[in-house]
């Protein structure tokens, strides 16, 4: 009973001096600047790191349209490596800066090309990261990117982010996420790829656009893949949400637009001796969205429509490979499939991927359907 | 004279097993550095070699009931070499919980709370656990049916969030390493966490029906091994090749979990699931190393050694690594090889008693 | 420090009990030598002068001489004490048949030694006497409210049962409020309460006994359980804990429930206690027993567990799926009242991470430029909502209007237009204070773990919330009442009790009462009670 009164004396002091001398990690919400988008530079000066920082700016949010002032703040730092640019932040700011609500991770374009590897280790090894914020590369530098306001979003970052989301309406670029770049980066063969952003428009009328993908090699950045051709590479790696195809009205002039409702694709690996051949199939269904043409469709129309999709989708395909044979990346994760199909012989191409890549024989099998006609069963003109 | 005056079902015993493995969680980072995507198999063929020890092990309890692991090896190997046997599975306890605990105060430091120094986590927790032990296994027991529900609804609840950012071809090729690799990955997951329930040989003594130790045993094994499998393959298949690089994937994983953008940011699920189950765990172990000191010194109360051992134990986890990196390497190449001879130990004391008892028969039937 | 503390208080303790023993030896001395020896003399004077002597100059003590008989030969007395009498009962009942009765009234010889026998036998109206010889009994019985008859020339006395004072109807119990069930409540009157029981189990098993406890108030109190349910040993610890209070009063049963609960230290209370006679037959009936104490409304019942406080007598009124909605939504207001304030200093403070973008925004916006931390802030806000409510309920009803409007709009609207506190945390407070109301038995309990709480997340994040519900839960599993675990029927895990915790199973399929308090007699009803069709009649053609 004594012996306990003791220990229990002891235990409150402790608690005593943990709560007194505690909070060490406390942080009130108005001592740190909320980050939602930070672009990576090369600095003007060699060997230095320049970093791009929209924070936001609290108080401004509060007050709603009132003041003139902007809700978001974008800073720059330089460092010798990215923590330290990041640190550095504080010589000019008084407040630290927060990490965790990241959106988007914004790549230079000097820096792309001369690799990413080196830049990108601290947004995985901080404990404040998380695997989700976008990954996109700038044409240009980033830190323009993050100047340009957005229209409708009071934060240009969040913007951006919902820029990404809205590609899959035409599945002409996808969503990037820092843990599929880092597994395609970690992978041996497969290339990672990311979504580019640019500016266009005139001086004051500046608006971001995403143009496409960036194709990358190891960890430079090699390439880009537009339109249709980007979507090249998203039917293979099973990313197509919807999009237009557009084709040839079967019978008469004029054209058709048909949506893309759902689409799936199967990537399966072959190997004859020491030749690797890939059978791609793509699975994919939609509806007819618009008719020039006044005729009215009839079932066998369809087939012949269905057909002219399949061409086209097996040319944005063709497209997309032949420009990764071209800068022999492998974007599409062949070569994993083979590693997963036939772990044993992979060990033996592995090492001369670079040239079995290109000589790769890919047989791409569409299966493109067309379900339903909309809310008409003949065309509105005719 | 008993020391411990509670009794326990054996569906707490099961309890206990299962929320003991949950809470290993951390561990599992060992072995799958060496195995990578295959450390789903390294778990499941662990389980199966361990089936076959734990169930000797309740033999083993079912030969002596109620009697304790330090009791039953006085019994068998006599005073002298006795206590010498007793002392060195005390020490093995100390030391596994004290890895245990520092293993977790790392998680803490490494995700939650970088600035916090060590010794204030340690201190807590072994202050918890302490408070838990003075209450005998009783209270350790009832505490374990709510901690082991809450873990298995939060390790389901993340596995089904996160069905739609699985990918399952991250598992192939299957078997994709040289097999002493495999067998090293094996070796680790058995000695780190299954063979580590050589501990509720301490416990099994205080449970009302002897004839059910076994079963709670297998059961408890093979639930707790099944919900260390979810959470592995839940890991492999959300994050690839990620998984392999990071210190939680566990929490990496359920971190990005967000499914239409409302259940978001629900890591703190993991934190709440791992603090509640090594708490769990850290009790059981901090109660048998006391209790086992107890008996091996004869005393009528394990209640002094309490605050003793806790301060010793805050000590060792201290001290017992300079570095993560150091601990990594300690947990991957040096404790499992230390550690399993002590934990086949009790398989070995079971065949003595077989035999002794067959001589006995044969002598009996030769007069 | 703490040390010292519990020494000082454990010697203090010794000196009280010193003090007590030597009161109560004087005490007991005092009595014995003047009253437990003296008996009742045949002499009505003088008997009526010891009476006189220890009620002493008692304003309300009456006492009534008159005589008897057809000569008015035999002299009496009524002593009683005004205000606990039933008068029309003394008149009509005692006085009038005495002095009417043809017996005296015709000359009758042997009125001797037995007229109190045949005055107790055949005479008096009254359902309910007594007969005694010493003066103690007879002036504690007249506290209580008995009169007594004496008669000359008798050593004996008459204890007439004749209690009837002021009381409390029957109304509707303020503290637990129901929809549907029974509107009635107990009352101040031991026997009325008694009564309220009786009437709901009329069984010869349902066992009331008497017991009196206090020194000075003589209190009577009445164990009430159903044999053969009740496990016995819980009844005879009861009985043992209940003998060895000494102390001079009991005033509510919440002095009983200080004396005799497991946990003293505790902020969980191990006894349950309720205002409503149909929860208390429903508790006896599960096999717990009641306590019922003269003087307050509120009975006692034990053993209690911690899911009692989330069980109410008008969920096996509704219908089951309702019932076992409102019973999560009780266990989810419970965790908000204790958690809210807590999580929203450890996420504003230590994982912001953890709280949606959008959201952040809006509560850093909220909390720019306000003066305080946030624990600061919620700490503050606490208290203040505590001082409303303490006030709310001490003053009277029609300044207590004023009191909430200052209360929600001073303190509310203007500190957080003023920019003292951030509007987010009133809605906080707010939230906690509604879901606190919404388990009244753990609302005062709720109250302080809220406090440490909020401490625990102020100095270590979310890291001392865990740390803070594991003790909680540490020691609620440590703590038992009257022999069952507090927690159970969770932990230890009975699996056919969870038929009564989360959910509510139709009341066909609760076949038996809780395994962690009954020990015998468990089966409650038939087993096959599902409401089935009739049986299809046989003469299927017959259907014109």
């Amino acid at each position: 009973m004594r012996n306990r009164k003791i220990i229990v004396s002891i235990i409150i002091c402790i608690l005593l001096t943990l709560s007194i001398s505690g909070c060490w990690n406390r942080r009130e919400l108005n001592t740190f600047s909320i980050l939602m988008g930070m672009g990576i530079d090369k600095a003007e000066e060699v060997g230095k790191v320049q970093l791009t920082a929209q924070i936001i700016n609290v108080s401004e949010l509060k007050q709603g349209g009132s003041s003139n002032k902007e809700a978001y703040l974008a800073v720059r730092s330089t460092g010798d490596t990215v923590f330290d640019a990041l640190r550095n932040f504080t010589k000019e700011s008084n407040r630290k800066i927060y990490l965790p609500h990241n959106k988007v991770l914004i790549l230079g374009e000097d820096i792309a090309t001369e690799g990413v590897q080196k830049y990108i280790d601290f947004f995985v090894r901080d404990h404040e990261m998380r695997l989700r914020e976008s990954v996109l590369v700038a044409k240009g530098k980033a830190e323009e990117i993050l100047n340009v306001k957005s229209e409708l979003e009071k934060i240009p970052a969040a913007g951006i982010s919902s820029l990404l989301k809205s590609q899959n309406a035409t599945s002409e670029a996808t969503d990037v996420d820092m843990k599929d770049f880092i597994s395609r980066l970690m992978s041996k063969t497969t290339a990672p790829i990311a979504p580019l952003i640019e500016i266009s428009g005139e001086e004051e009328k500046k608006v971001l656009r995403i143009s496409g993908m960036a194709i990358f090699k190891q960890d430079k950045w090699v390439g880009e893949l537009e339109g249709s051709k980007a979507r090249g590479i998203l039917w293979v790696i099973d990313k197509i949400e919807s999009g237009i195809i557009v084709v040839d009205c079967p019978n008469e002039e004029g054209k058709m637009s048909l949506e893309i409702i759902r689409a799936s694709s199967k990537i399966t690996p072959e190997l004859k001796g020491d030749k690797v051949s890939i059978k791609v199939e793509i699975k994919e269904e939609g509806h007819i969205g618009d008719q020039e043409c006044p005729c009215e469709l009839k079932s066998h129309d369809i087939s012949s429509i269905e057909k002219m999709k399949t061409t086209v989708i097996r040319a944005e395909v063709i497209s997309a490979l032949e420009k990764a044979r071209e800068l022999n990346t492998d974007i599409f994760g062949f070569g994993d499939s083979v590693h997963q199909k036939y772990p044993k012989q992979w060990k033996d191409i592995e090492s001369s991927w670079d040239e079995v890549f290109p000589e790769i024989e890919v047989e791409i099998v569409v299966d493109a359907k067309v379900r339903r006609s909309g809310i008409l069963i003949m065309p509105a003109s005719s | 004279m008993k020391i411990e005056k509670g009794v326990i079902s054996s569906s707490q015993l099961t309890f206990m097993i299962i929320g003991f493995l949950q809470a290993s969680n951390l561990l599992l980072v060992f072995s799958s550095r060496i195995v990578n995507h295959d450390s789903w198999l390294a778990i499941l063929v662990g389980l199966v070699i361990s089936i076959p020890i734990a169930l000797s092990y309740a033999a083993l309890a079912k030969e002596f009931s109620g009697k304790t692991l330090i009791q039953i090896s006085d019994i068998i190997y006599g005073a002298y070499l006795g206590k010498m046997i007793s002392v060195s599975y005390i020490l093995i306890f100390l030391l596994t919980f004290s890895i245990d605990l520092r293993l977790f105060s790392d998680f803490l430091i490494t995700y939650i709370m970088p600035e916090t120094p060590i010794w204030a986590i340690l201190t807590l927790l072994t202050f918890l656990s302490a408070w838990a032990v003075r209450g005998g296994i009783e209270v350790i027991a009832r505490c374990s049916f709510i901690i082991i529900a809450m873990a298995s609804i939060i390790i389901l609840s993340t596995f089904v969030f996160l069905l739609s950012d699985m990918e399952f071809s991250n598992f192939l090729p299957v078997f994709d390493l040289p097999l002493k690799d495999f067998i090293q990955g094996t070796h680790i997951n058995v000695s780190l966490y299954y063979l580590e329930i050589i501990i509720f040989l301490m416990i099994m003594a205080f449970v009302n029906k002897t004839e059910q130790v076994r079963g709670s045993m297998l059961w408890g094994l093979i639930l707790g091994g099944v919900s260390l499998l979810i959470l592995e393959v839940r890991n492999v298949a959300v994050l690839g090749i990620v998984s392999n690089i990071l210190t939680s994937p566990s929490f990496n994983a359920v971190r990005y979990i967000s499914v239409a953008e409302v259940f978001t940011r629900l890591e703190m699920f993991v934190v709440i699931m791992l603090i509640t189950t090594v708490f769990l765990k850290v009790s059981i172990m901090y109660y048998a190393t006391v209790l086992g000191l107890a008996q091996t010194l004869h005393l009528r109360s394990y209640l002094p050694l309490v605050t003793p051992i806790g301060i010793i134990t805050i000590s060792l986890c201290i001290i017992s690594g300079d570095s993560s990196m150091e601990l990594l390497h300690g947990g991957m190449y040096i404790w499992p090889v230390f550690i399993l001879p002590i934990q086949l130990f009790p398989v070995l004391s079971l065949f003595i008693v077989k035999l002794r008892k067959k001589s006995k028969k044969l002598g009996a039937n030769e007069e | 420090m703490f040390n010292f503390l519990s020494k000082k208080l454990r010697s203090w303790q010794q000196q009280n009990q010193n003090i007590n023993k030597e009161n109560k030896e004087n005490d007991n001395s005092k009595k014995t030598k003047e009253n437990s020896q003296a008996k009742l003399s045949s002499n009505l004077k003088e008997n009526l002068d010891s009476i006189k002597a220890i009620l002493g100059v008692c304003e309300d003590l009456i006492i009534r001489e008159f005589a008897f008989g057809n000569k008015g030969q035999i002299s009496a007395a009524i002593i009683f004490i005004d205000g606990m009498v039933d008068r029309t009962l003394i008149n009509d009942n005692i006085i009038k048949p005495l002095m009417y009765d043809n017996r005296f009234i015709c000359e009758e010889e042997s009125l001797e030694i037995k007229n109190i026998d045949i005055i107790k036998g055949t005479i008096l109206y009254v359902g309910e006497i007594e007969k005694s010889t010493t003066i103690n009994d007879l002036v504690e019985s007249c506290l209580s409210g008995d009169t007594i008859l004496l008669i000359e020339k008798a050593k004996e006395a008459l204890v007439i049962s004749s209690r009837g004072w002021e009381t409390r109807g029957v109304v509707d119990p303020e503290t637990e409020t129901i929809v549907r069930g029974p509107r009635e409540g107990f009352t101040e009157n031991l026997r009325t309460n008694t009564t309220l029981l009786r009437r709901k189990i009329k069984s010869p098993d349902f066992m009331l006994e008497a017991m009196k406890i206090g020194r000075k108030t003589n209190t009577a109190i009445s164990i009430a359980y159903l044999k053969g349910v009740a496990n016995p040993e819980v009844i005879e610890e009861a009985k043992r804990r209940l003998k060895r209070i000494d102390t001079d009063g009991i005033l509510e049963s919440g002095y009983i429930e200080g004396f005799i609960e497991d946990a003293p230290l505790s902020i969980f209370s191990t006894i349950g206690n309720s205002e409503k006679p149909d929860t208390v037959a429903g508790k006896i009936l599960e096999g717990r027993v009641a306590v019922l104490v003269d003087g307050t409304p509120f009975v006692l019942t034990f053993p209690m567990v911690f899911i009692e406080g989330f069980q109410s007598a008008e969920d096996y009124y509704s219908r089951p799926y309702y019932a076992s909605l409102v019973r999560v939504i009780r266990f989810i207001a419970f965790a908000i009242s204790i958690l809210a304030p807590s999580s929203y200093v450890a996420a504003t403070t230590f994982h912001q991470e953890l709280i949606p973008t959008p959201l952040l925004f809006t509560v850093a916006a909220s909390s720019e430029g306000t003066p305080f931390p946030a624990v600061v802030e919620v700490l503050a806000m606490g208290v203040i909502f505590e001082i409303l409510r303490e006030a709310g309920i001490r003053l009277p009803r029609p300044v207590g209007q004023a009191i909430s409007i200052v209360g929600a709009l001073v303190i509310g609207e203007s500190a957080v237009s003023a920019g003292l506190i951030g509007g987010i945390v009133v809605i906080v407070i707010a939230l906690t204070a509604v879901a606190s109301f919404v388990v009244p038995a753990q609302t005062d309990s709720g109250a302080i773990l809220r406090v440490i709480l909020v401490i625990l997340a102020g100095s270590m994040g979310g890291v001392g919330i865990m740390v803070g519900l594991i003790g909680i839960l540490i020691h609620l599993a440590s703590l038992r009442s009257f022999g069952t675990p507090y927690l159970s029927p969770l932990a230890p895990l009975s699996p056919f009790d969870l038929k009564d915790v989360f959910f509510r199973v139709p009341i066909w399929a609760m076949l038996t009462r809780p395994k962690s308090i009954v020990r015998q007699n468990i089966q409650r009803q038939k087993f096959i009670l599902k409401p089935t069709p009739p049986p299809e009649k046989k003469d299927k053609g017959g259907s014109k």
